[in-house]
């Protein structure tokens, strides 16, 4: 199985210790992952032009499909822009005219080849959960967590092809394969409120202590994420807060974690604590 | 050359050196970027760099530093990191400039004494200087291919001060070797010497001894054609030994310039009619010292500002003297910049860039905005377009962090941008999300009527959002509501002050009754998450927040242009 890796723009800058994790998992499990010459997938420019934003994703789509290799996204909002782009290219003939000008220009043809999974599907659906739950060696056995799926994996669904956009599984699934307990809660679909940091950066902040708060009344020790988005909003919003009685943990770190890999291989400073039983 | 001239030049090119430099060191405290800069004084600044220097002289830190000083200012680690070719380029230049400067320029002052023996008209000596200079023609040029290499689909931007340096490097190059061709080619610096050191001049005497200059020394003579017989050549020899090989080896270790002067050769009696030598001499040399006294002023005061930026990135954060050392590297930032052009190869939002055709969303074009933004040259009248596109520039930026860990130079440039960013805010060029909700949307409406519809000529609606211009998209909302229901902004915002003007259903409204322009500026459309909770929920199959994208692009290209025509009126 082998997968070109997009990791956009803010896990290597922001948060590492998911492309660490990501790697480190994927070699486990037998995954390998090639490195293009990617650049960002176009989300920034959705706000300011719906042509730039087409085009700078259709490039990277364009460059999988020149080392014909599928793309593998770890970023919800990296993986919903590729394929948006793809269902804007699809349905609007003009753009598509524009978009395959703008890449012969640099040699670059883009005809739908390649496809985009994200990490979550991977697990899933390419390898399955019950071949993940077989090579665990350490289950958190007990550890109640919420899963925090990210908007642009489930919606909109026709385009994410992900889950059922208002009853997903998926990732509670991948969380009970670590030996985990998920958790249900009532706003696990919600927006993190991280796209609303630059514009109102109160009700972003709001948004992410409302999920947060949801997750902790419904019991959970642990927010799981699969979005530098997410987490890392996440855990702004719990930098300094009082409440510290939930961490938040990316799932490659929590799946890495129980397969036995240790914790430095993960980008984590330590392993999860002994739990009180 | 008269010795008061000489020396004259080159106090006087000293002496601006020197001023220039003090002015651009001084800049590194003047200079003001990011709105943590706007407190300390220069002279807090400079306390803090003193201050923070020594302590960390003084620390453990020292000797990590000793091995960055080794690593990356001699040794170029980080631009071998990014290219071999422009490393191996660089590092030839860089060689081959110091050792001629060490070995010929200062020949007087260190020459004689770091070389043995020294006599620029000795070998190896006399080998050794074209190698230098062969060295920096061959440095620059792979180094210009290297560049040619990185590609960004953007010309570099315009350096007049780097390019006339460069030219004057190239001028003390080439008439370098041209003097040098010219002395060896040259009869009337034969008889000069002859009389000096072989006690006669004339010609008939010095038969033999021409002899063999002419053929094995290139000397060209113009009374002297032919190959010559044997038997003169050996007596030539015998007084060459006794009088001339002290002080002269064959020039064709001369590896540039003996070439140069057999060519010259049918020139030689014209170019010696005409002082072609004390031409060249005074040329080299002035060339020599207008380079140094405008060194400061051109980008090769990198050679100061680099290594500099490159220590302070490998003293970490105990660099950065808080918080007035983090303000002096920014400034100091403008000046180590060597304008290669690695970071804009490796930028994210380069093919952004390409596609709209504004260089100023890559970091090097980015970086001069900044100087020229903190330089107060941006905001002035006449350049709003500019400064509009360096606000796109600065705001589409997604802080990847590429052009920071590929710097050769150490620059800290996430940190330059987020400080550029603020900069432009406070000068009234914030995000999009922030210029348009300054004004509620209704005003927004009214100013938009007033813009010429040809304004928009260029970019025709059902291009840049084809859902919010097609009523069909639109039409069958029965504004149920659902949207605004499910929607987090209209749900946590209302309740904690930060409410929505509109909710997701009235924008569909606004749109059914063609008043999209109403949109544009609300604060719903730009406070809007993006998380598609409305468009997966509508029972019509609406695609609201497409539509709510696509409303903000217009909004910043509609609205913009409202704002760039208030600045015009």
């Amino acid at each position: 199985m082998k997968y070109a890796l997009f990791l956009g723009c803010k896990i290597p800058s922001k948060l590492p210790a998911y492309e660490t994790s990501t790697r480190a998992v994927l070699r486990h499990l037998g995954v390998t992952l090639v490195d293009l010459e990617f650049d960002c997938c176009g989300f920034p420019a959705r706000n300011f032009s719906r042509d730039a934003f087409v085009v700078a994703a259709a490039r990277n789509l364009a460059l999988a499909e020149r080392a014909g290799l599928d793309l593998l996204a770890p970023c919800a909002c990296c993986y919903g822009t590729l394929r948006q782009a793809m269902r804007f290219l699809g349905e609007d003939a003009a753009l598509r005219a524009r978009v395959t000008q703008a890449l012969a220009a640099e040699g670059l043809v883009w005809t739908r080849k390649a496809r985009v999974e994200h990490l979550l599907t991977l697990l899933a659906r390419e390898l399955g959960a019950d071949v993940l739950a077989a090579a665990v060696r350490s289950p958190h056995t007990g550890l109640r967590v919420a899963a925090q799926y990210g908007c642009h994996v489930l919606r909109p669904g026709e385009v994410a092809q992900f889950d059922n956009p208002a009853a997903p599984t998926l990732f509670e699934t991948l969380i009970g394969a670590t030996g985990a307990t998920p958790v249900d809660w009532p706003r696990r679909l919600d927006c993190c409120g991280d796209p609303l940091h630059e514009a109102n950066a109160p009700l972003s902040g709001i948004m992410a202590q409302i999920k947060i708060a949801d997750a902790v009344e419904s019991g959970a020790e642990m927010l799981c994420t699969a979005c530098p988005h997410c987490h890392l909003r996440f855990d702004a919003a719990q930098t300094g807060s009082p409440d510290q009685s939930i961490r938040t943990m990316l799932y490659t770190q929590l799946l890495g974690l129980a397969l036995g890999l240790p914790a430095q291989s993960l980008g984590l400073a330590a392993p999860l604590a002994p739990r009180n039983p | 050359m008269p010795a008061a001239l000489f020396q004259t030049a080159l106090y006087a090119s000293l002496v601006l050196c020197a001023l220039g430099l003090v002015w651009r060191i001084s800049a590194w405290f003047r200079v003001r970027i990011g709105p943590d800069a706007q407190a300390p004084t220069p002279y807090q600044r400079a306390a803090a760099a003193c201050r923070g220097s020594v302590s960390v002289l003084c620390s453990r830190r020292a000797l990590h530093l000793l091995g960055v000083f080794f690593l990356d200012v001699l040794l170029l680690r980080r631009l071998f990191a990014s290219g071999k070719l422009r490393w191996f380029g660089h590092l030839l230049a860089v060689l081959g400039f110091a050792l001629l400067l060490l070995m010929h320029a200062l020949a007087p002052l260190l020459g004689a004494k770091l070389f043995q023996d020294y006599q620029a008209t000795l070998d190896p000596y006399l080998f050794l200087r074209d190698l230098f200079g062969v060295m920096i023609l061959l440095g620059v040029a792979l180094m210009l291919l290297g560049r040619s290499r990185a590609r960004t689909g953007f010309a570099a931007p315009r350096d007049p001060a780097g390019a006339s340096f460069i030219a004057l490097l190239a001028i003390v190059l080439v008439t370098g070797f041209l003097l040098e061709a010219d002395k060896i080619a040259s009869a009337r610096a034969f008889y000069r010497m002859a009389e000096q050191y072989a006690g006669t001049a004339d010609p008939a005497r010095l038969k033999p001894l021409r002899a063999l200059w002419a053929s094995e020394f290139g000397v060209a003579f113009e009374d002297l054609k032919g190959p010559q017989t044997p038997d003169l050549l050996a007596q030539g020899r015998e007084l060459h030994d006794k009088a001339c090989a002290a002080c002269h080896s064959k020039p064709a270790s001369a590896f540039v310039a003996y070439p140069l002067a057999r060519a010259l050769a049918p020139a030689m009696a014209g170019l010696e009619q005409g002082q072609a030598d004390v031409w060249l001499l005074y040329l080299h040399v002035f060339a020599c010292f207008v380079g140094l006294a405008s060194l400061p002023f051109t980008r090769f005061f990198h050679v100061l500002a680099s290594p500099l930026s490159l220590l302070l990135s490998g003293a970490g954060s105990a660099g950065e003297f808080f918080p007035a050392g983090r303000v002096s590297r920014r400034a100091l930032a403008l000046d180590a910049c060597v304008r290669c052009g690695i970071c804009d190869a490796r930028c994210s939002v380069a093919p952004l860039a390409r596609y709209l055709g504004n260089p100023l969303l890559l970091p090097s074009h980015k970086l001069l905005a900044t100087t020229a933004l903190a330089g107060g040259r941006l905001l002035r009248s006449g350049r709003e377009a500019e400064t509009v596109r360096a606000a796109d520039g600065a705001f589409l930026c997604t802080d990847c962090g590429r052009c920071t860990s590929h710097c050769p130079v150490g620059l800290d440039l996430e940190d330059l941008w987020e400080a550029g960013r603020a900069d432009l805010a406070a000068a009234g060029l914030p995000r999009p999300a922030q210029w348009v909700q300054a004004r509620p949307a209704f005003e927004w409406a009214e100013l938009l009527e007033q813009i010429p519809g040809k304004a928009f000529a260029a970019a025709p609606l059902a291009a840049c959002a084809p859902l919010a211009a097609d009523s069909g998209s639109f039409s069958r909302c029965v504004q149920c509501q659902t949207c605004t229901n499910v929607c987090p902004v209209v749900a946590h915002g209302n309740g904690a002050g930060h409410g929505v003007d509109l909710t997701p259903q009235k924008v569909m409204n606004l749109l059914r009754l063609g008043l999209r322009d109403l949109t544009l500026g609300s604060r719903m459309v730009w406070d809007c998450a993006g998380c598609y909770q409305c468009q997966q929920s509508c029972p019509e199959g609406i695609r609201v927040a497409d539509i709510m994208y696509e409303l903000r692009a217009l909004s910043v290209q509609r609205l913009g242009a409202v704002r760039s025509h208030g600045a015009q009126a």
